[in-house]
């Protein structure tokens, strides 16, 4: 299995990367936008950079109040 | 069915403007991706993590490709329901406490439609995510290890999605039956749990519950065969139109909060 | 022609009795107000006419559906507050209601952009409701519950939570409408029920106390009253109080009033003859005499005050 260098590696999970980024970075670009939120911005920017996968989940499930 | 289709339409434009469309399925290919990679650097991850006297040598077997993608499979079990309790928990309750399920009942609007399209939505948008996480994470799987046999993972994909689909009708029930959207996720969740351990506890017993969807989709990829699958896919396909039922009446019944 | 039929409708929630056994009927064309005090039983009343809400029993039958059919489709109901999918624009929402109600695309269109001229919000039509005001809801509100022409507009307070600009808009937009289409609505003023409607139903702990044509209770319920003011010297007040305390028989009902009393009186001629002579006789200073009769507002607070 180890037939797999290091490079190859690298561009295949550069994608995730990129999606990872880009998922963190539309919730932090809403979350700074947005004019109502569940609770004070700067906790919710914490959450979101902080919590890798699920802070961005958490920020789109209870960030924004409903209208 | 037309009246049907714009109440569908209104649901995925909910879904779209809401971003859900765009977010969940990031997420879901995020850990569908995650656990075939993390399993691939774990020998290096542990190798690097210091504290290892010089010369230690590492023998972690390398798992069968199989059993990499069962447990991504498991990851979708965890996560994966979480997400879609999510998004489904405020499905009818959110309509009822705003009004909105106020104004659009009293047109002339069938209530298994209101409900049907709602779940409707939620199941499509489950299976468009879990369809390219399960993907990124079988994608992902032939890269680093071994090719899956697509019919073996199309087979667990099938037996999966559909245990998705049962935890998100389970949430619209109770977002249908509890005022609180919370609560709903939080039910739906414990249901589910409390489904999957008594499945396990009882395996006699509860031969065909819903809850041995998941260890049949791991079943079928590492064994090729998921016996006894399709009495539990009949009782599951019972189990989600009985709750559609129970819906429809919940909000027969109750249409709007404000009593009076 | 009857439009709609109530019938010893009854809701009660738990042990208490929201509305008890009232009966109605509403005729093709009119406007009804359903008057009330708040808490009387009217939201109640309207949203078991929009079945929103289930009756304890009784009766509801609209003209060509059996009785307790679902008559949804020729009903078009505005409640309180209106509640709008914020995330749509208001074209949008509206479009929605009128394919809802069974219009086809094209249909609703041209609806959608008639009424949102008509109600005065076009301009907004592409902007999301979460911006909306008060009044702009309101009368987005309005334009949704009248997409399908309905037979029976049906709405529920829809001034009261307006300002006086916003009222006075509505006001106008529905004495517009009740040419057009029957309209039933609740409200707590009675200005607003006597500058619109034809007809009133006024409501009390959950019965009808009056109903029917406002011209009619006008007449009808339409008594004699005296109005007397005195001067504020010691005598003449000493007089009044005395007087009051032991009305003459005429006198039915009496109040306070500032600087002297509002009396209603059964036979007026023998009321201003008497009380003319009584005057005289004690040398009341009155500074006024008037003789008129009750307005709707008497017979309102009468209504909603009784005991």
């Amino acid at each position: 299995m180890d037939s797999i260098s290091q490079e190859k590696l690298l561009v295949l999970i550069a994608p995730l990367i990129a999606l990872q980024l880009l998922l963190t970075l539309i919730s932090l670009i809403m979350c700074v936008r947005s004019k109502d939120l569940n609770g004070p911005k700067i906790m919710w920017v914490l959450i979101i950079l902080l919590g890798s996968l699920i802070g961005p989940v958490l920020f789109f499930a209870f960030g924004r109040r409903s209208s | 069915m037309t009246q049907w289709m714009v109440l569908y339409r209104k649901e995925w434009l909910e879904l779209i403007r809401s971003s859900k469309l765009i977010w969940m399925p990031v997420v879901f290919i995020l850990l569908g991706a995650m656990q075939p990679i993390m399993t691939y650097m774990m020998p290096d991850i542990i190798a690097n993590a210091g504290n290892m006297p010089e010369g230690t040598i590492i023998e972690i077997p390398t798992p069968h490709a199989s059993e990499v993608l069962a447990q991504t499979l498991q990851q979708f079990g965890t996560l994966g329901l979480l997400i879609i309790a999510l998004i489904s928990m405020g499905t009818v309750s959110g309509e009822r406490m705003s009004g909105t399920s106020a104004m659009i009942l009293v047109k002339p609007v069938a209530y298994t439609s209101f409900v049907t399209a709602k779940w409707a939505a939620i199941v499509t948008i489950t299976a468009i995510s879990f369809v390219l996480g399960y993907g990124a994470g079988w994608y992902y799987t032939a890269a680093l290890f071994d090719t899956v046999a697509w019919q073996d993972a199309a087979g667990s994909l099938l037996l999966f999605g559909l245990w998705l689909s049962f935890i998100g009708t389970l949430t619209i029930l109770f977002s249908s039956l509890l005022r609180s959207a919370a609560a709903a996720a939080f039910t739906a969740l414990g249901t589910a749990a409390l489904l999957s351990i008594a499945t396990s506890l009882l395996p006699k017993a509860l031969a065909w519950s819903p809850g041995k969807l998941a260890g049949l989709a791991s079943a079928q990829l590492t064994s090729g065969t998921a016996s006894g699958m399709w009495p539990v896919i009949g009782i599951t396909f019972v189990c989600i139109i009985a709750a559609l039922a129970i819906s429809v009446w919940s909000l027969r019944k109750y249409p709007s909060i404000e009593a009076v | 022609m009857t439009l709609l039929t109530v019938e010893q409708l009854t809701k009660t929630f738990g042990g208490t009795c929201a509305v008890d056994g009232i009966g109605f009927t509403i005729h093709e064309g009119r406007c009804v107000a359903l008057l009330g005090p708040n808490g009387a039983g009217k939201t109640t009343t309207i949203r078991m006419l929009t079945g929103l809400l289930a009756p304890t029993s009784g009766r509801i039958a609209f003209r060509g559906f059996a009785p307790g059919a679902d008559h949804r489709s020729v009903i078009g109901f505005l409640p309180q507050i209106p509640a709008l999918y914020g995330w749509m624009t208001g074209q949008e929402f509206l479009i929605y209601a009128g394919r809802l109600c069974g219009l086809s695309a094209k249909e609703a269109q041209i609806r959608c952009s008639g009424l949102l001229e008509r109600v005065g919000i076009a301009s907004a039509a592409k902007r999301r409701i979460a911006g909306y005001s008060g009044g702009m809801k309101q009368r987005l509100g309005l334009a949704q519950a009248l997409i399908h022409r309905p037979k029976l507009l049906i709405l529920d307070e829809p001034v009261s939570a307006l300002d006086p600009i916003g009222r006075r808009e509505v006001m106008e937009l529905l004495r517009e409408l009740k040419q057009e289409t029957t309209i039933l609505f609740s409200t707590h003023v009675l200005h607003d029920a006597e500058e619109l409607c034809d007809d009133v139903l006024i409501m009390r702990a959950g019965r009808i106390a009056v109903g029917g044509a406002v011209s009619e209770i006008r007449n009808e319920h339409r008594q004699p009253i005296l109005t007397l003011e005195i001067e504020q010297d010691e005598q003449s007040r000493n007089w009044l109080r005395g007087w009051l305390q032991a009305p003459p028989a005429y006198v039915q009902s009496t109040s306070a009033n500032g600087g002297g009393a509002r009396l209603v009186v059964t036979d007026v001629h023998a009321a201003r003859r008497s009380l003319m002579g009584e005057l005289l006789e004690s040398d009341v200073r009155f500074t006024k005499l008037e003789i008129g009769h009750t307005t709707l507002e008497d017979l309102f607070m009468k209504v909603v005050t009784a005991s």
